[in-house]
């Protein structure tokens, strides 16, 4: 019994090379189909990734955000995606609220001068290419810079409409760059209606008139972000210094006048007030011990009265005599002149003088 | 059998990838592409998403970024129309509309060639218009004078005019000014004039000290001499009030004027005799009369 098929042609006989060549043939493929099979696990696997705390990511498939408002950004952690070239991971630096700084309308000062709060000297004018200024309402130059925070609301627009450089990368530097512009704007837009002293001293006012602008072109222009906040600082040209500080002393000099005269006029018045009161009341005290001197009057009047009318002359004598007796005792001096053996009285002269005049000044030497 | 099986699946991977490199581009959100054919562009897809392609050499397949681009350009004088020599930067939003026109106009679709001839464009743009308004449309206290958005949207008006007719493929989505500014030597004189302003507020507030002070002290002065005049009125009145009352009780002393009158003498005389006084009698007055025997003598008469 043959175990051949009988139409299946037998094997031809190889010779070595070409068994070693088949052999080394067979394991090639072997190896190839190895690792073709591992690169396509690695190729599934590679669509992990992971996003990290500062960070949102946004997958493209076929080119084409997956998800739509604020799903198309995928939060911290591990993400899966098919891999490039069906689905590629954009990663882009993203906080809670982003930050752009406008230095455009400020003097040249470098980031270092800027932290440790130096003022570089100041030449007799302003080169527009390297300081920067606004113009004010009334012809005025000043200084102004600008901090603006606002959220991302819009983030596929702010991601795919703006630019960020040339390298067609993706990032939130060309939404930024929008926004500094439009801040820029409203700074000199709000410089521009407003006097150098409402720029300068109402500075609440200004920084409002700045964040209205930048609300108005934010929307104007679609940039899908919302403002949160703008802080705004202006201060008048270095070149300057000196004359506003002169004005600021002329105002702290008037108030303080203003100030003495208000405490002189309190003074005055409080004086017066109580002089017045003084017044009222000596006239009142007056009136009542004149009233109450009559009434007491008229009462001694009607009580001597009866003894006066029943022995007028003893009356008098007795009154008199008590009446002088009191006086003579409180008198410093008390002359009495006898009589002389004559009967006539005794002569008494008296040299009554002036007081001598107090000398008021020393007369000049002759 | 098994072994042919994955041998197919793998060669049909391998195939299959080689198919889509050579057959198909892909479009992401931000781009725009040009496809040439023979060097010639034949379309354009804007979409994001995969799309067929001959193989290169046939056609070409260039991606534009369709992303707005932020363009500043450079200080430039220019005159306002009451002559006043005013520099003005904008900043200009622009995309590319039409990558078909877009793409031949400038080298490869290069962006920067593009903002290189935009910016002689801005330039133009903003001189024909600044030079329309005066000095006071571009700074004014009042809001409604002040022609800011107008003047922006002249100059985005002509920019894209002038790009549309160019055919740029260009399409300008916003433009405002970024800075406004003047001459290196106008800002001096400008100092000088803000000196003298400043020295004029600094004295203007000086004398206003000066006379507000002086106007709070005389009135004060006013007022107060007034409180003291009030009083003095008022107090009258009420010393008026005791001389009536005092006229009321005067009747009582008529029944014996000659009484009163005695009364009012002792009084007067008591109160002339307090202090400082000398007092000089003689021996008729009582009660020195009685050294010269004054009742002895008049009994024995």
């Amino acid at each position: 019994m043959s175990n051949e098929h009988p139409h299946s042609p037998s094997p031809l006989p190889l010779d070595s090379g070409a068994q070693a060549l088949a052999a080394a043939l067979h394991s090639s493929f072997g190896i190839v189909k190895v690792v073709m099979v591992l690169l396509f696990g690695l190729f599934l696997v590679s669509g992990f990734f992971a996003v990290g705390p500062q960070q949102k990511a946004i997958i493209l498939r076929f080119g084409k955000p997956v998800g739509e408002g604020d799903k198309v950004l995928l939060g911290s952690g591990a993400h899966w995606a098919w891999p490039y070239p069906i689905d590629e991971v954009i990663k882009i630096p993203i906080t809670e609220v982003q930050e752009v700084r406008s230095r455009s309308h400020w003097f040249l000062q470098s980031a270092v001068q800027e932290a440790q709060g130096e003022i570089p000297q100041a030449g007799p004018s302003l080169n527009p290419e390297l300081d920067g200024y606004a113009l004010t309402a009334d012809g005025n130059i000043i200084h102004a810079k600008a901090t603006l925070r606002y959220r991302i609301e819009d983030p596929v627009h702010c991601v795919f409409d703006f630019s960020s450089d040339t390298n067609q990368t993706f990032g939130l530097a060309g939404i930024s760059n929008a926004v500094l512009s439009v801040l820029d704007n409203a700074l000199i837009y709000a410089a521009a209606r407003s006097r150098v002293d409402e720029v300068l001293l109402d500075k609440i006012a200004f920084q409002d008139a700045v964040k209205r602008r930048v609300v108005k072109l934010v929307l104007e222009q679609k940039l899908g972000v919302a403002v949160d906040l703008c802080l705004v600082e202006t201060r008048q040209p270095r070149q300057l210094d000196q004359a506003f500080k002169n004005v600021t002393d002329a105002g702290q000099k008037r108030r303080t006048a203003v100030v003495e005269a208000s405490s002189y006029r309190d003074k005055k018045l409080n004086g017066a007030e109580g002089e017045a009161v003084a017044r009222l009341n000596s006239a009142q005290t007056e009136r009542n011990d004149m009233v109450s001197k009559i009434r007491g009057d008229a009462d001694l009047f009607a009580k001597v009265l009866p003894s006066f009318r029943a022995n007028q002359e003893l009356f008098v004598q007795q009154r008199l005599v008590e009446t002088l007796g009191r006086v003579i005792a409180g008198v410093d001096y008390k002359m009495y002149l006898p009589t002389t053996p004559d009967g006539k009285p005794i002569e008494l002269r008296l040299n009554l003088n002036r007081e001598p005049l107090k000398a008021t000044a020393t007369e000049p030497k002759r | 059998m098994k072994k042919n099986l994955l041998t197919i699946i793998v060669s049909a991977v391998l195939a299959l990838i080689f198919v889509l490199i050579l057959f198909v581009f892909q479009v992401r959100q931000s781009e725009v592409a040009v496809v040439t054919r023979f060097g010639k562009p034949v379309r354009t897809q804007t979409d994001p998403g995969a799309y067929f392609r001959l193989p290169p050499g046939i056609e070409s397949v260039y991606k534009l970024d369709q992303r707005i681009q932020n363009f500043e350009d450079a200080f430039t004088e220019t005159y306002t129309s009451d002559n006043n020599n005013l520099l003005v930067t904008v900043y200009v939003g622009w995309r590319i509309a039409d990558a078909q026109a877009f793409f031949p106009k400038f080298k490869g679709g290069s962006i920067i060639d593009a903002e290189r001839n935009l910016k002689d464009i801005v330039t133009q743009a903003k001189a024909a218009v600044v030079g329309k308004h005066p000095l006071a449309d571009f700074v004014n206290t009042s809001e409604k004078d002040l022609k800011f958005d107008v003047i922006e949207a002249n100059i985005k008006a002509i920019v894209q005019d002038q790009v549309t007719a160019n055919n740029s493929g260009i399409r300008i989505e916003y433009l405002g000014i970024k800075k406004l500014g003047l001459p290196e030597s106008v800002t001096q004189a400008v100092f000088e004039r803000m000196t003298a302003d400043r020295k004029k507020l600094a004295d203007d507030l000086d004398s206003q000290g000066i006379s507000e002070a002086l106007k709070i002290r005389s009135t004060a002065d006013r007022e107060a001499a007034q409180k003291i005049s009030t009083a003095e009125g008022e107090a009258r009145r009420i010393k008026g009030e005791g001389d009536a009352v005092a006229a009321s009780v005067y009747p009582v002393f008529q029944q014996n004027p000659e009484l009163a009158k005695f009364l009012l003498d002792l009084e007067s005389l008591e109160a002339s005799l307090k202090e400082r006084s000398i007092l000089i009698f003689d021996s008729r007055t009582a009660p020195f009369n009685l050294f010269t025997g004054g009742l002895t003598n008049r009994t024995n008469k």
